[in-house]
């Protein structure tokens, strides 16, 4: 529950197992994620973030431990993996960003339009408001991003959920997906969290970040800070990680 | 056969057309511009032939029309052609192209069990029920399996297509004074439709055009970010259900009707050609649906002027469309850019 003064608890993991089969893949974790938040979930490849992600978000039955939503009627929001996306359907950007309306039955009413002026808007806040009538599958990855950024915008989200969604972007491009999902956490109180390889940016960004490895059986969760300088971390990452060392130089 | 509606009785169809339905399409799976017929072309009564002897005209073909002979095969075929235009969309969106296979061979099968029940327990089992029930059946198996599986979901695909063809033959063999109905669903040689077929083809087609309809934006979002559209708590389960039992019903009812081979051929090459051809689902389903309905009616007329089988002609004029869409699509993309 929310304390007085503190932001509103949205999404908690309570002694949370995730895993399949019966058979957790990693340690227990408790965690709140609270408005306004940006979580970064950091670990190398295959250490079962995406597993947790989806466990939290009720796409896989947790294996112990309970998810608990902050208030009934929780708006979560989620950018998957970009493989898990079908770039065959012939959809324009406009038709893509306006599915961030559609939730529960809503699809049925037939004028849940897709002029909605909320798709509009949320098109210019990412600055792709030229390519509203582009086919999706033509846009470069930066681009098709920037939609699928929109789609959350105008999904109302009270947490957003991303995984590696800057998987397929150089540096520039994935700074710029950065900061654009930082502004809306700035303007919409929204909490954002993400999964990231890029550790220069979570440190940049995040406010909180936990580290998942199912082979050390790990699960660290605090400031970036604090989890950067825990020897879990270092066990699993080298001793300065490129990504960071490379902020840190350039930030001295 | 078991009962279900003759369009004409017997001694109808000889009033119009003599001891046999005369010229037209080919009720041979096999038929070639040459080969023989199973009885001569006769002109019906009131018509005209044309000038070269044996060539169906159009004044015979209008006079079937009148009768209802024609008019309800062609009305079936465009109907289906344009119904399973619409669903082949999502189904090669899906690409599920060979569930749709599957599911037709499945629901030949049931609609030969239901010929051999009658014929040697005297159970009567109205065909498309059969046909209905085995084509869930399948669906069923793949949707619940191919979740499940170790395997390629292909390989349960192609076992049930596998299983439900050679049954439908071994069960023909065992009817022979039916088996010329078993070839025309398996091979879509059928001329004749009933008036139940059609309106079954019809009241299937209806349905499943409103609910493609009233969950267009579900069925997209569901298809194209399944797990971005859980979290949205779209029912995307019921979704996915809601569109393979529109597909084993639609396919049930018109595999009876018309035979699997164009029921095959509408469900995937009208909408393979608008999808290569448009960036809109919208206009590919408005296109698929076109050209289904084109190749369905086309197809039966190519077929009685002709002379050849019924499913083959409009499986073929479906491949067509698809051969011009396919370079057009190419010159267009090559032209935009």
């Amino acid at each position: 529950m929310s304390r007085v003064g503190e932001p509103k608890l949205l999404l908690a993991s309570r002694s949370v197992e995730v895993g399949y089969l019966g058979q957790a893949i990693l340690p227990p974790v408790s965690v709140e994620i609270r408005e306004g938040e940006f979580w970064a979930i950091i670990g190398r490849n295959g250490s079962g973030k995406t597993t947790w992600l989806k466990t939290m978000l009720g796409l896989l039955p947790p294996v112990r431990g309970r998810v608990e939503h902050g208030h009934a009627g929780l708006r979560l929001s989620y950018l998957p993996q970009r493989k898990a996306i079908d770039e065959l359907y012939p959809l324009l950007a406009r038709d893509v960003v306006r599915m961030g309306l559609d939730r529960g039955w809503s699809f049925v009413r037939p004028w849940l339009g897709r002029e909605h002026p909320e798709v509009t808007s949320a098109l210019e806040e990412m600055g792709v408001n030229d390519l509203a009538d582009e086919p999706f599958r033509r846009l470069s990855e930066g681009q098709k991003q920037r939609v699928l950024f929109a789609r959350l915008s105008v999904s109302r989200a009270e947490l957003a959920v991303l995984d590696e969604p800057t998987s397929a972007m150089d540096q520039v491009a994935e700074h710029e997906a950065f900061t654009l999902l930082d502004g809306l956490r700035e303007r919409r109180g929204l909490a954002i969290v993400i999964v990231s390889h890029y550790l220069g940016m979570v440190r940049r960004f995040a406010d909180r970040a936990l580290l998942l490895d199912r082979d050390t059986g790990t699960a660290v969760s605090g400031a970036p800070a604090e989890v950067f300088a825990d020897d879990r971390f270092h066990a699993r990452f080298s001793e300065r990680p490129p990504a960071l060392k490379t902020l840190e130089d350039g930030d001295a | 056969m078991p009962d279900g509606g003759e369009a004409l009785s017997h001694d109808e169809l000889e009033e119009a057309f003599g001891s046999d339905l005369g010229a037209g399409p080919s009720t041979s799976a096999t038929a070639t511009p040459s080969a023989p017929h199973e009885a001569p072309a006769q002109p019906p009564m009131g018509a005209e032939r044309s000038a070269v002897e044996g060539v169906p005209s159009w004044s015979e073909f209008a006079h079937g029309w009148e009768l209802g002979i024609y008019r309800d095969p062609v009305l079936c075929g465009v109907f289906a052609g344009v119904v399973l235009g619409v669903l082949g969309v999502f189904v090669v969106l899906r690409r599920a192209v060979f569930v749709t296979a599957a599911v037709s061979q499945a629901a030949g099968l049931g609609v030969a069990l239901a010929f051999y029940l009658e014929l040697t327990l005297h159970a009567h089992i109205p065909p498309v029920l059969a046909a209905l029930a085995l084509a869930l059946g399948a669906t069923a198996v793949l949707t619940y399996r191919m979740q499940r599986m170790r395997l390629p979901s292909e390989t349960l695909v192609g076992l049930i297509y596998l299983a439900a063809s050679a049954g439908a033959i071994l069960v023909g063999d065992r009817i022979a004074q039916e088996s010329h109905d078993i070839a025309s669903i398996l091979f879509g040689t059928a001329v004749l439709v009933r008036p139940m077929d059609l309106a079954l083809v019809v009241g299937a087609g209806t349905i499943t055009l409103i609910v493609i309809s009233a969950g267009y934006r579900g069925f997209l979002f569901a298809g194209f970010d399944p797990e971005g559209a859980s979290v949205h708590r779209l029912p995307v389960r019921l979704l996915d259900l809601s569109l393979w039992v529109l597909v084993a019903l639609e396919v049930s009812v018109t595999t009876r009707a018309i035979g699997a081979l164009p029921v095959f051929a509408f469900a995937v090459a009208p909408a393979m050609a608008a999808l290569a051809l448009l960036e809109r689902v919208r206009w590919a389903l408005a296109l698929a649906a076109a050209l289904g309905g084109l190749a369905g009616g086309l197809g039966y007329l190519f077929a009685f002027f002709y002379e050849f089988p019924v499913g083959a002609s409009q499986a073929t004029l479906s491949l067509l469309f698809l051969l011009i869409c396919l370079p057009l699509a190419r010159v267009l993309r090559g032209s935009a850019a």
